[in-house]
């Protein structure tokens, strides 16, 4: 057998075991086709306001939503806006958060973790108790304060979200690091002189990072849900934005049609909504197969 | 084991103030202006917000306004709700019975489902009661809770008009509110006060508008719990112990009822404080879907007119919530596992 | 002497991701009754999974996919072998810990850690003398020295009447479904925790009534392995495997452990299978010894034998590595690793790292040979 780097050797084998996992495959291909959608969304749905493309262009002011037809394949929303149009760029709405938000999060938990797991002693005992304080409220509740603080809009939203979307990565990033800070290749490297900072790069966080990904990869899904939660409620996204939660919002007055035809409107709701719950799917089932691949105690047979 | 308890109080006291100075903190960020101007109700009282800024004394240092307002707290005054037009802690009351009868019927059915299906799923590993059961497991918890709430009312209110939104229909609220003195609010959950009262239409009644609610609810929170359970089975039964067991001549049932699943319970009992905020997160988005006026309800509103001591009031109450569910928790952890001693 | 325990080509494998671990190749070893039997061998050689198989207590992703265990349970009766691949789940659990049970390597995982020591050792009793101990509560509950409020007295004599008929009668495992009524089982329990009393005194533990209220963590390593035979002794079995039962103990527990087997193999039980990679211990305690690499058995002799005229070169090799007092010579270790056991070395597995390999051996695989009396060889040097 030829000799492979067994770093390598470990990355080919969890490769391996991803994508033997139907859950991985589909779930790749859903986000490649979002990710598609996202790239060319000028291209498959041209803005009507170049300076401000995430607007979606609307014919009129009727309330009452219109079934898909040649002009609006997707029919229109409460206000006439363009199904087809906000589904487009509530992709690259959707890509914006998720990304924003997990990876300001997952920065700053990183950071945080890493530092305060490896140095210990005080620095550690006030970051813990910090941490402590802000678990104690849950995540959308304290996003919701800060919005209320800071004022609506996507970006508080995101910015919000990212503020206390941290607190998971250093306690996961730092009890990882707590349990490999006294195994013998770190106390090795300690001892032939590596200074802390190349510890922590070289030998600790290659080695805790698999649990951040796989939390990563099922934060993009919980965020985006959460966003558009806070979209829905009316502190998010303003009217007419293309984003998914919001135009969920716009139709909530319209799930229950006219007497006789009670699911008249389903496309107002089912397609925006669909969207979101593609997209998390999408997430979820990666981080599934992410979580799956790295077990070590599940990993192996 | 007192010991332990007492230390847990003092956590609380920790948890609170902490909580506490951070909500102030981020609504101190709050021009004094703006914060004036939430007292404001019509155009003609603007000029008065200097007046009021003064009068408050809004633009004192934060310490001060923190102590001043953390005695009042003390005091039992948690200021005034515009959404509710009451005081917070009176509203508070009001709102959070609603809350509670929610979560007291999900609670059982999220943890029983889980817990079964979760060594359902364990001991049958890869095959397709498990495949089924991850696959349903991922779905829902891919389902934005407000997104699925608002499908199940298209569905079941607006299709098959079975059940409506809100707490209570509107003639049965109508018949409370004109004849206080027959029906008596023993607990503020319908479903019991109905029963004690003797009025077992505004039980079923009650119990009716749960439906929705909970199962929207149970279905978007059960897949955590029934994952860890998953995993924890898998682990168990992969022990050395196992085999002691199965060598012992033990049938395939106690290796797994009585060996392995009350192990697996252990990371069930870590991640359910998790599931306990999960499920206070899940109820803002049901309540706000399902039109029913609890703590989530009051929130999300509060949030959207600027209520900030509600804001205040829920988290301190989250806190309080969090610390005992952990309290409880570690409790339920040492009696499973004999290796924990609480002290 | 009879046969015990026969194994006919037994054949394990295991579906991994690396592709399908052969790891027993045709294994045919007799342990017969009175005897010790050992199992030596490098570690991964298939010794746990021969003991495994012949228990039917293969791990996932593990598979038994061929050969026979035959067992003759009863000394005299030669005829009545029990092909152990052939039965019930249901007959092998009323076998294991009765007839045939087993001890593990590693003492602090083998037991459940949140189930107390007396909750774990009598678990054998309730599995396999829960008719015989439920006949015996009834006659004391009939002796007339039976303090007892009467009508209780009367209506526990009814259900131990009819749980000694048949203590899996219908209208029993009902009853233990029914929050109030299945506490007719605590005089059962009580009386099987009284048996594991019993038998933790027997095996030389001190205050055995404190011992079977704790829990696995508050026992030492010795004491957990001494526990560990307990379960595994409950039932006065006919076999008891001792997978590696003192490799991962001090010299001087494991010296212990090794003389309290040899005690109760005297009193209780009729043969021992012994497997371990320590070549003192076998050449201690086993009558007959069987020497295994890479799945397969090579050579099985009696223990003198053996150690005075080791035929196969992997059994030479084996014996020239342990170190010896007498001998001034340098310690001799073998080249090479384990194979691979996912692509074995075709013919004879130990080929390649043979020093008297031949043209044959990397073609065919060499049969078990009987060279001289007793003594068993799967070499083509013979």
């Amino acid at each position: 057998m030829t000799q492979q780097h067994p770093r390598l050797r470990e990355f080919k084998f969890t490769l391996y075991r991803i994508f033997r996992n139907p859950s991985a495959i589909i779930g790749f291909s859903l986000l490649f086709i979002f990710a598609g959608v996202a790239l060319f969304a000028p291209q498959i749905a041209p803005p009507k306001y170049p300076h401000n493309p995430y607007l979606m262009p609307h014919k009129g002011f009727s309330p009452t939503p219109k079934p898909p037809s040649q002009t609006n394949i997707f029919g229109t929303t409460s206000g006439q806006y363009d199904i087809f149009y906000g589904v487009v760029w509530g992709t690259r709405t959707a890509f914006k958060i998720g990304m924003f938000v997990v990876g300001i999060a997952a920065f700053v938990g990183v950071t945080l973790g890493a530092v305060s797991g490896y140095l210990g002693g005080i620095v550690d005992e006030a970051l813990m108790r910090i941490t402590d304080v802000i678990w104690a409220i849950p995540t959308l509740v304290l996003a919701m304060a800060i919005i209320v603080a800071f004022g609506r809009g996507l970006d508080k939203v995101m910015i919000a979200l990212a503020l206390v979307g941290w607190r998971w990565y250093v306690r996961v990033i730092r009890s990882e690091i707590l349990t490999l800070r006294d195994q013998d290749f770190v106390q090795a490297a300690k001892i032939m002189g590596v200074s802390d900072l190349k510890i922590i790069l070289r030998h600790i966080l290659p080695n805790a990072i698999y649990p951040v990904l796989i939390m990563a990869s099922m934060d993009m899904g919980s965020m985006v849900i959460t966003a558009s939660f806070l979209s829905f409620v009316g502190l998010g996204a303003p009217k007419g934005y293309a984003d998914w939660g919001q135009m969920v919002a716009l139709a909530r007055n319209y799930i229950v049609g006219p007497p006789g035809d009670p699911l008249k409107f389903w496309y107002a709701i089912v397609i925006p909504g669909g969207c979101i719950v593609l997209f998390v799917l999408a997430w979820n089932l990666i981080g599934d197969a992410l979580r799956d691949a790295f077990d070590p105690k599940l990993r192996r047979r | 084991m007192l010991a332990f308890i007492t230390r847990r109080l003092l956590l609380l006291i920790f948890v609170l103030f902490g909580v506490s100075v951070l909500l102030f903190g981020i609504l101190m960020t709050f021009s004094p202006e703006r914060r004036a101007a939430t007292y404001v109700t019509s155009p003609q009282q603007a000029k008065d917000i200097p007046k009021i800024i003064k009068q408050f004394g809004l633009d004192d240092p934060f310490y001060i306004q923190y102590f001043r307002w953390m005695k009042e707290v003390l005091k039992g005054n948690m200021g005034w709700s515009l959404v509710a037009s009451r005081p917070v802690g009176e509203a508070f009351w009001n709102y959070f019975p609603v809350t509670l009868e929610m979560n007291l019927f999900a609670a059982p059915i999220v943890i029983i489902f889980g817990i079964w299906l979760g060594t359902l799923s364990g001991i049958h590993r890869d095959t397709w009661i498990d495949h089924t059961t991850r696959i349903l497991a991922i779905v829902g918890w891919s389902l934005p809770t407000f997104l699925f709430a608002l499908v199940l009312l298209m569905i079941f209110y607006g299709y098959f008009q079975l059940f409506s939104p809100g707490v209570l229909s509107d003639q049965l609220t109508m018949f409370i509110i004109d004849n206080p003195e027959t029906f008596t609010r023993f607990t503020g959950m319908y479903t019991i006060d109905g029963i004690l009262n003797g009025r077992f239409d505004i039980t079923l009644n009650a119990l009716a508008h749960l439906v929705l609610p909970v199962s929207t609810y149970v279905i978007v929170v059960v897949a955590l719990n029934m994952r860890v359970m998953r995993s924890g089975m898998i682990e168990e039964l992969s022990k050395d112990y196992v085999m002691t067991a199965q060598a012992k001549g033990a049938d395939k049932k106690t290796i797994y009822i009585k060996h392995a699943r009350r192990n697996a319970l252990l990371p069930v009992v870590t991640v359910a404080g998790q599931l306990v905020a999960l499920s206070m997160e899940g109820s803002i988005a049901v309540e706000v879907v399902y039109n029913r006026h609890g703590i989530g309800w009051w929130l999300a509103e509060s949030a959207v007119q600027l209520d900030m001591p509600v804001l205040m009031c829920i988290c301190l109450f989250m806190g309080v919530v969090f610390v005992i569910t952990n309290l409880t928790l570690d409790i339920l952890y040492a009696y499973i596992d004999p290796r924990i001693r609480l002290n | 002497m009879a046969k015990l325990l026969e194994t006919v080509d037994l054949v394990t494998n295991f579906y991994t991701y690396e592709g399908v671990v052969k790891a027993l190749n045709k294994v045919s070893l007799v342990v017969d009754h009175g005897s010790t039997f050992g199992l030596v061998g490098e570690s991964g050689c298939g010794k746990s999974v021969t003991v495994r198989s012949i228990m039917r207590i293969v791990q996932e992703p593990g598979r038994i996919e061929g050969g026979k265990v035959i067992v003759y349970l009863d000394e005299r009766d030669k005829q009545a072998g029990i092909d152990l691949l052939q039965q019930s789940e249901t007959y092998m659990e009323s076998l294991r810990g009765d007839r045939i049970s087993m001890i593990f390597q590693e003492p602090n995982a083998a037991l459940n850690p949140t189930l107390s020591i007396g909750d774990q050792v009598s678990e054998s009793f309730l599995f396999h003398q829960k008719k015989e101990m439920c006949t015996k509560i009834y006659e004391d509950l009939c002796a007339p020295e039976c303090q007892l409020f009467y009508p209780i007295k009367k209506i526990q004599q009814a259900v131990y009447g009819m749980a000694s008929n048949n203590p899996y009668a219908v209208s029993l495992k009902i009853m233990n479904k029914v929050p109030i009524l299945k506490r007719w089982q605590k005089r059962l329990k009580k009386e099987a925790k009284k048996r594991a009393i019993d038998i933790i005194d027997k095996l030389g533990i001190p205050n055995p009534a404190q011992v079977v209220e704790q829990y696995p963590h508050n026992l030492s390593g010795g004491m957990k392995q001494r526990i560990v035979i307990a379960i595994a002794l409950a039932c006065n079995p006919v076999l008891l495997i001792a997978d590696e039962a003192t490799s991962n103990l001090d010299v001087t527990i494991q010296a212990q452990i090794l003389e309290l087997l040899r005690r109760l193999k005297e009193e209780v039980i009729s043969s021992i299978l012994l497997i371990t990679h320590d070549l003192g211990v076998v050449a201690e305690t086993c009558d007959r010894v069987g020497v295994m690499y890479a799945g397969n058995l090579c050579e099985v002799a009696d223990v003198k034998e053996l150690f005075g005229n080791p035929l196969h070169p992997y059994t030479r090799a084996l014996l020239d590595a342990v170190p010896k007092f007498s001998v001034e010579k340098e310690l001799k270790s073998i080249e090479g690793n384990v194979p691979n056991l996912v692509t074995p070395p075709p013919g004879c597995r130990f080929h390649p790292r043979c020093p008297r390999v031949m043209g044959v051996c990397p073609q065919t695989f060499p049969e078990m040979k009987e060279v001289k009396k007793d003594h068993m060889v799967a070499c083509y040097l013979y």
